[in-house]
């Protein structure tokens, strides 16, 4: 049977087609080029925005602290027992040609808060300060809350989604494939749990308890898996309809068979249209709950978190124009991609005959 | 206790606002409802009072000497305005809906007994002339004024006081709290004769905690019908009181003005005489701090409060103050502090180790966050009880950030090694504490330490709970540590919140669980001692071994009150007194006066772009070093 569900996504010459097709919608393409980019890049984000240094050259020994357990002060010579601060450690370096250290790119933590002697923070962005879109409130840099908030809620997002989907779709497709009183009975159990006001549940747990990662995931579960069985119960109904289910029927086909080999194949290409929105949605939802600090406990870096931030310290621009402009950029590139694969899915390339 | 609590958490409440502005909640009340009734006679049939006779040997004093604080240059007239958030859901002061942000103005158009002088702290007359005190350690008998008059005329005498205990006792004022206050801890008030009463408190005290504890406040009693309708009958009928000034006019949802009596009968008494000076307050519904302050630049507002950094750094700056239309002042005070802080809970098995609780107070970089996310603003809290004047102890200093004592400290505990991630561990356990709070915007502050904390090896994961589910978390002592401030009283507080009989359980102030019979033994002879000195030596040593526990880390308090106003208010030589909280509050203190002149000058030069000169006062009578 794993090896019928495998089959489902086996590269047959109709989804060569719509993988053409796709790429042919250059927006589409390019912005899943960049999502991908930007993913990749945020799985090694630790390299890139990190007040850990990325090598450290130390009397003839060399040291990777990124990935490593904590290297105190002592270590290099310094007079702490704490973790090193790598970027007074390379200006202690300085001149020394024995002893080196390279730095990330950005070379904070979205943790760390850093103060200026002479200023208050928020610091607006400084190229000197390698705080490219200056800081916050707490003296933390943009941009490393911004890569982890981005890392963050890509990832609540797509955890989101697997499990939405997949309580969505069997649920969904078992009311269609069964009917009766089943899906009569689902039917009003999905009707009354789609009006229990969410946000009102998330007030409310956030007020206990703290929330995790996997209790917001959970909540958000409990309350998001509705939406895609209408879709899935639609299409089995009328995918069981067709004669050719009758003729596997007929033939002595098992519903699992049926089920896994027939109707999922031809189901799933309302699945991956709506997947891209699903994506903008939890990210939209995520930021939202922690707009409104319903969210994940603080100092998670959060774009939500930073939204507040930046709208309750308007003389501070940076801000908000950092958080809104990534947030549109990645809403624009999801949606790109969606409005695309709803293209390259579309069965009717032309509305009209020519 | 639950009193102690509901104090303790309204004045955190009004602690935590001061920088952040609160938001009232949007709720507009019945606005069909809210018809102003000044008439102020309802009752025919007054309730009338049994007297008994007065116990020989009372020792009757008062207090004529303290100097005068309000300015002899003081005029009557002008309106005042100033701004509220929301319009209030009643006129009442106690039964539902009556304890909003409005209640403090409504409050003070009734006068107590005595009250204390802002400068010297001793006790005053008010609408009491003498004061003695009862053998028993518990009742104080006062002489009433004669003088003293509602503010519809009517003579204010010892049957009124007697209307208080019955009214608040009443059920038909749907008011618990006050319910049980007037039952359980005031017991009883005596009538002697028309102008002599006696008020008996619950439990022995020192003589200045009995008048500050047990004071009463007079009841119209022929104002108040008190029936099943009472709280809905009375929602929006003005009540006649003793101060200067009573609810003359509202405009549904807009504002609420305050008339200034004609003759009141206080303009010639010595602590009451050129005090409460405009002749009209009208106080504004305006339901943002930002659209307020844009009035205030107007002149539409008199007086604005800049205690918020945001307001003083960033928006009280510019042309009008430039210009000199609008003066600013600091204004140092010095007065009991609310208790801002960590709490350390030593029945948790980390924080139960002394040598962890100090090593984490010299692990919190406080100053660092005076001196960055606080803008330089607030100043070192020293020790639980600061500001308290002689019951403070001066010699305690708080534990500084100090990283090499912090380490010494931490070895010593328990805790040598440090794991993968720099923190602590000891027996595979992670020297990790959960800090709950409860203010959103406290959280820079939080974070500030916890990266500092990191240094010594200390990892402190920030715990944001609600108000309520965090006091419920800290009462029930399921906290580690908590992150608040209880708020003030007139003398250190030494029973509810470090007495053995109060530790290791739900419901109580001890939050710290401290439980040493020492201690136990001091707290009892504090309570017991009635004698100041006695009681101040007592209190010095009991700091002395709060501090020594380490069970509360001090952080920051605001020592002062800042306020912009415009050039037309006046204020006396001094701006204020020792205590002042709102320099510009006019029915509190009531020390400034409108100067009408000035005012017409000032608008004048305003629109013909003339200047004068910048007034920025720094008043540092009262700083304490």
């Amino acid at each position: 049977m794993g090896n019928e569900a495998m089959k489902i996504f086996r590269l047959n010459p109709q989804t060569k087609k719509q993988w053409k097709r796709f790429r042919s919608i250059k927006r589409g393409y390019y912005s899943l080029l960049g999502i991908t980019v930007l993913l990749a890049m945020s799985l090694v984000a630790e390299l890139l925005v990190n007040n850990r240094a990325v090598a450290v050259r130390y009397d003839g020994n060399l040291y990777f602290p990124t990935y490593s357990a904590f290297i105190p002060g002592t270590e290099f010579g310094l007079g702490y027992e704490y973790e090193t601060n790598y970027r007074e450690l390379k200006t202690h370096f300085k001149g020394q040609s024995a002893n080196w250290v390279l730095l990330s790119p950005v070379p904070y933590s979205a943790f760390e808060t850093n103060f200026q002697l002479d200023a208050f923070p928020p610091y607006s962005p400084s190229f000197e300060n390698k705080h490219f879109l200056g800081t916050d409130v707490s003296g933390r840099d943009i941009l490393a809350r911004l890569v982890y908030g981005f890392r963050l809620a890509m990832g609540f997002s797509v955890i989101l989604l697997a499990c939405n989907y997949i309580l969505g779709i069997a649920i969904g497709c078992a009311m269609g494939f069964w009917g009766g009183v089943f899906d009569l009975l689902f039917q009003r159990l999905i009707e009354i749990w789609s009006n229990v006001p969410f946000l009102y549940v998330i007030m409310i747990v956030a007020s206990v308890v703290v929330p995790t990662f996997w209790t917001l995931v959970t909540v958000m579960v409990i309350f998001g898996w509705m939406g895609m069985t209408w879709y899935m119960r639609t299409i089995t109904y009328k995918e069981k309809a067709r004669e050719y289910v009758a003729a596997a029927h007929a033939l002595g086909a098992s519903n699992t068979r049926i089920i896994f080999r027939h109707i999922l194949p031809n189901s799933i290409s309302i699945v991956v249209t709506f997947i891209p929105f699903s994506v903008a949605a939890g990210v939209t939802a995520l930021t939202a709950l922690d707009y409104l600090g319903f969210g994940l406990p603080p100092p998670t870096p959060s774009w939500g978190e930073l939204l507040a931030q930046g709208t309750a310290n308007l003389q501070a621009p940076w801000i908000v124009t950092s958080v809104v402009a990534a947030m549109t950029l990645v809403l624009l590139m999801v949606a790109y991609i969606g409005e695309a694969i709803r293209e390259a899915f579309d069965p009717k390339k032309f509305t009209f005959y020519e | 206790m639950k009193r102690a609590l509901f104090l303790a958490l309204s004045l955190f409440l009004v602690s935590c606002s001061q920088d952040d502005a609160p938001q009232a909640p949007g709720q507009i009340p019945d606005t069909d409802a809210a018809e102003l009734t000044l008439q102020s006679r309802f009752v025919e049939e007054l309730p009338t009072y049994e007297s008994l006779p007065l116990p020989a040997g009372l020792e009757w004093v008062t207090n004529v000497e303290d100097p005068v604080w309000s300015s002899p240059e003081a005029t009557l007239g002008g309106t005042f305005n100033i701004s509220v958030l929301s319009f209030p859901l009643t006129l009442r002061t106690v039964g539902p809906d009556s304890n909003d942000s409005f209640s403090a103005y409504k409050r003070y158009t009734n006068l107590g007994l005595v009250s204390i002088h802002p400068n010297t702290l001793n006790f005053i007359p008010q609408l009491a002339t003498h004061w003695a005190f009862g053998p028993d350690g518990k009742t104080v008998y006062y002489r009433l004024d004669p003088d003293a008059r509602w503010s519809d005329g009517e003579l204010v005498t010892a049957d009124d006081y007697l209307f208080t205990i019955d009214f608040m006792r009443s059920e038909h004022i749907v008011a618990p709290w006050y319910n049980n206050h007037y039952t359980n801890q005031i017991v009883s008030v005596i009538k002697y004769d028309d102008y002599t009463i006696s008020v008996e408190g619950a439990t022995a005290k020192p003589k200045e905690e009995l008048l500050y504890e047990y004071g009463l406040n007079p009841t119209p009693r022929h104002f108040h019908k008190l029936d099943a309708n009472w709280v809905q009958d009375y929602s929006w009928r003005s009540e006649p009181g003793t101060g200067a000034y009573r609810i003359s006019r509202i405009e549904k949802g807009q504002f609420v003005e305050f008339g200034r009596q004609e003759d009141w009968w206080g303009n010639g008494k010595r602590y009451l005489a050129k005090r409460f000076n405009p002749d009209t307050v009208r106080v504004t519904v305006i339901r943002d701090m930002n659209v307020a302050w844009e009035y205030f630049l107007r002149g539409e507002i008199d007086a604005f409060p800049v205690l918020m950094p945001r307001f003083w750094h960033e928006k009280a700056q510019g042309e009008p103050f430039d210009n000199g239309y609008i003066n600013r002042i600091k204004f140092y005070t010095d007065t009991p502090q609310p208790s801002a802080g960590l709490w350390l809970n030593t029945d948790d098995p980390i924080l139960a180790d002394r040598n962890v609780r100090l090593g984490l107070a010299h692990a919190m970089n406080i100053d660092l966050l005076l001196s960055t996310v606080l803008r330089g603003d607030y100043e070192r809290l020293k020790t639980h009880h600061d500001g308290y004047w002689d019951y403070s102890n001066p010699n305690i200093q708080p534990r500084e950030f100090d990283l090499q004592k912090a380490d010494e400290y931490l070895d010593a505990s328990g805790f040598p090694n440090r794991g993968p991630d720099g923190i602590r561990m000891r027996d595979g356990q992670r020297l990790a504490l959960r800090v709950v709070y409860s203010t959103q915007e406290h959280t820079p502050r939080l974070v500030l330490l916890r990266e500092e904390a990191k240094k010594a090896g200390i990892e402190l994961n920030l715990q944001l709970l609600d108000s309520s589910a965090a006091f419920k978390q800290i009462l029930e002592k399921q906290h580690q540590v908590a992150w608040m401030a209880w708020g003030i009283g007139l003398t250190p507080r030494f029973w509810q919140h470090y007495h053995s009989e109060n530790a290791h359980k739900p419901q109580t102030n001890n939050i710290t669980n401290t439980d040493d019979p020492q201690m136990d033994a001091l707290i009892m002879e504090y309570r017991a001692a009635t004698d100041r000195e006695t009681r101040v030596r007592l209190a010095h040593q009991l700091e002395q071994m709060v501090h020594e526990s380490g069970v509360f880390i001090p952080t920051y308090k605001v020592p002062y009150t800042r306020e912009a106003y415009w050039r037309w208010l006046r204020l006396p030589e001094h701006y204020a007194s020792r205590t002042t909280e709102a320099i510009f509050n006019p029915m509190v203190e009531g020390l400034f006066w409108i100067d009408e002149e000035i005012k017409a000058e000032t608008l004048a030069a305003k629109d013909r772009g003339d200047t004068f000169e910048v007034v920025n006062i720094a008043d540092t009578t009262w700083r304490i070093e």
